[in-house]
């Protein structure tokens, strides 16, 4: 069947687009739950216990030495040899929770590093307990701080939804591919492709922005 | 334990056969992400309009695209237009374009943080650009590249893993073969995992600590 | 002093964007003249020496420099033109700006390798030469950072000198410098000004001026408020914004009114 290249954006772009829908709800379901572990894995990280210290420390290095394919397959594959079956969905939640988690726990404890000792030594003259300094004083802060590496981490998970096609989730790229299938017209469909997550990164990019305006203002 | 041992054994040489492709690729496409991140850096510092701008946008396109779908472009889209590239080329292309942004990026922000007196005395002495460049930027600006340069080649080399999808005898792809005929993907995935480990900690680590004694030593 | 202006401007205006930084400033400076330019900071007077080099362009009048015309709004001058000012007219900044990561000998051989083509025993060894007319040459081979203020200040006199420059400029040389290392700066320069060296010279350094300078400039809101020979300019200001500037700095109780405040006074040097 030969379908002139012209046809393909009206006949793909539906499919695209729910594809797009896909990866951006996972992207944003796997931010929040990063985020919220991301936080909790930077305390314990930088307060805890030794053992927990090195344990949260490797699994950071291990979440960013290996490759995100890598990763994807164990999860996906891996689990399989120990007869755990995830769906593509789970298996695709999993690894993004997995993986922001670590880039999260990095990006939180830089940026609990960076507010001043003098706001620990403020909260406690003031009888503020460490948990209360932590989560009331230190911690808002931080958050300030981390806005502009935070865009960038959400645009790194958007990018990585690229890699669940491998999975038969069915995001852009398994829409692209099938099409590209049906009609042997990658030219045009890899280039949506391209153009929907381009205009999601620059879209979060400008978000992004426009929060860390916000909060500067207040500064 | 003992069973993912002897598989490991068993399958450690055909998993080595890819580790040449994987590091030929990194080589490859380091290289071609410094030479053209320096060409990009300098276009976007010059003051000829339409120059910096041209690779402002390059950076800002390129950056928001993911890796994998630039690959596909390189390998199935430029195809269809009749620029048909090997596997390797497409995917030297297409990683050496992306990283060259991120290396742009290092660079442009390196020449930016030397102080703008160290220009005016060159300037003051009659040395000509080439020579500022050579003799009092460069030099200068090595130590603020070092770290997020070797940090963008422990992620190139974890990219890498994305040729797979195309085909290249790579790692990834080697280890994938071995899983698909023995079934166990666990074993396998784990053995990639500690061979891409290992590159990483050598990378992070060693280079780190090499770094930390240059900048120790300097001056 | 000979008649000879080797530095001419008439009526040369600078603004960045829309904001005056001054206008309307013309001055000479002749050969083997020491010319000293003070005034309350903001008044433009480091931008005004910049114009000289062409580290800035200005925006009015015209400017004339060892022989080349250079006019304010016009288009810039040729690299080759660029090129002869800068190496035959020396500069040295209020922050030093050596070259951190060469050595004190490298700083000083830099410029006379890589643009004269000097061959580098010969570099070197009149390197040493200045070294030592700095009392420093036991420092050759020291990076900038393990040295003093002076000492850097002195080393980067020298870096300008091996280009062997026919004009100098000094932007506030000592106005970085604790009070104690001022001296060994200020007997550097007036060395110079002993061997006929052409100097233009922004300085608060009232007393050391007066004894160097054949003239002095006094810049003020944005205008030259009164030129003339120093000692006359220093002790008997003719006009009423000179003698305001002047009290203020001589006399340390009327300084907080406006707080500007000239470090040199600060340091009871005067
Ligand atoms: N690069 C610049 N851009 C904009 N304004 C400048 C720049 N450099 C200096 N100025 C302004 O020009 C005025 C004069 O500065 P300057 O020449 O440094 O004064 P002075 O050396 O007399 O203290 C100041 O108001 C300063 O803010
Ligand atoms: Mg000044």
């Amino acid at each position: 069947m030969h379908i002139p290249i012209l046809n393909i954006p009206l006949l793909y772009s539906g499919a695209i687009a729910q594809g797009a829908i896909k990866d951006l709800m996972v992207t944003i379901i796997s931010t929040i739950l990063s985020f919220i572990l991301g936080t909790l894995g930077a305390t314990a990280r930088l307060y805890g216990p030794k053992l927990v210290k090195t344990v949260v420390y490797w699994y950071v290095e291990i979440i960013r030495g290996l490759p995100a394919i890598l990763q994807l397959f164990i999860i996906y594959y891996g689990f399989t040899q120990w007869g755990i079956d995830f769906s593509p969905l789970t298996a695709a939640l999993i690894w993004l929770v997995a993986y922001g988690t670590g880039y999260g726990v990095e990006i939180f404890r830089s940026g609990i590093i960076d507010v001043p000792q003098g706001q620990w030594e403020a909260a406690s003259a003031l009888g503020l307990s460490r948990t209360m300094t932590m989560f009331r004083i230190i911690v808002p802060q931080a958050y300030v701080a981390m806005l502009p590496p935070l865009t960038s981490f959400v645009v790194l998970q958007l990018k990585n939804t690229t890699l669940l096609y491998l999975v038969a989730y069915s995001d852009i790229m398994y829409q692209a591919r099938l099409g590209t299938d049906a009609t042997e017209q990658p030219g045009i469909l890899y280039l949506m492709a391209a153009l929907a997550y381009l205009i999601m990164s620059l879209a979060i990019g400008r978000l992004g922005y426009r929060l860390e305006r916000r909060a500067a203002a207040y500064r | 334990m003992q069973a993912m041992f002897s598989a490991w054994v068993q399958y450690l040489p055909q998993l080595l056969k890819g580790v040449g492709v994987t590091l030929e690729l990194t080589g490859l496409s380091l290289v071609v992400a410094v030479v053209f991140g320096f060409i990009l850096a300098l276009a976007r510092l010059s003051r000829i309009r339409g120059l910096d701008l041209l690779a402002t946008w390059y950076v800002e396109i390129i950056r928001a695209i993911p890796v994998l779908i630039l690959l596909f472009m390189a390998y199935y889209s430029l195809g269809q237009v009749g620029i048909a590239l090997s596997g390797m080329t497409a995917a030297v292309v297409s990683l050496g374009g992306f990283y060259a942004t991120q290396y742009g990026e290092i660079f442009r922000g390196a020449i930016l943080s030397i102080d703008r007196g160290q220009t005016e005395a060159a300037a003051a002495l009659g040395l000509p650009s080439s020579v500022t460049m050579r003799r009092v930027i460069l030099p200068q600006a090595f130590f603020a590249i070092l770290p997020p340069a070797t940090n963008q080649l422990s992620n190139l080399i974890k990219d890498t893993s994305l040729v797979f999808t195309i085909s290249l005898a790579d790692l990834m792809y080697q280890t994938y073969a071995a899983l698909s005929i023995n079934f166990l993907p666990m074993d396998m995935l784990l053995l990639a995992g500690v061979i891409y480990f290992i590159f990483y900690l050598v990378i992070a680590k060693f280079l780190g600590r090499w770094e930390l004694n240059v900048q120790r030593s300097r001056y | 002093m000979s008649n000879e202006a080797v530095i001419s401007a008439q009526r040369v205006t600078k603004r960045f964007g829309t904001q005056v930084v001054f206008e309307d400033v013309s001055l000479d400076v002749h050969k083997k003249e020491v010319v000293a330019i003070i005034g309350p900071s903001g008044a433009g007077k480091s931008t005004f020496i910049r114009c000289v080099n062409q580290l800035h362009p200005f925006n009015g009048g015209t400017l004339e420099v060892l022989g080349h015309t250079l006019t304010g709004g016009g288009p810039p001058p040729s690299r080759e033109v660029l090129q002869d000012i800068r190496t035959r007219v020396g500069m040295v900044f209020q922050t030093f700006n050596l070259f951190p990561h060469l050595s004190v000998v490298n700083n000083i051989i830099l410029a006379p390798r890589e643009v004269k083509k000097i061959p580098r025993p010969r570099a070197v060894e009149q390197a040493m030469e200045l070294l030592a007319m700095v009392g420093l040459e036991h420092k050759a081979e020291m990076f900038p950072r393990r040295l003093s203020g002076g000492e850097q200040q002195r080393v980067a006199i020298c870096r300008a000198l091996a280009m062997d420059p026919e004009i100098m400029l000094f932007d506030e040389p000592t106005s970085m410098l604790d009070p104690e290392l001022v001296g060994e700066v200020l007997a550097a320069i007036r060395r110079l000004a002993r061997q006929g060296m052409t100097m233009l010279l922004v300085t608060h350094e009232m007393q050391f001026a007066k004894e160097v300078a054949d003239t002095v400039v006094i810049m003020a809101d944005h205008h030259i408020v009164e030129q003339g020979r120093a000692a006359e300019v220093l002790d008997a200001p003719a006009t009423e914004r000179a003698q305001v500037f002047l009290r203020r700095i001589l006399k340390p109780a009327e300084v907080d009114e406006v707080g500007e405040v000239a470090p040199a006074r600060l340091r009871g040097r005067l």
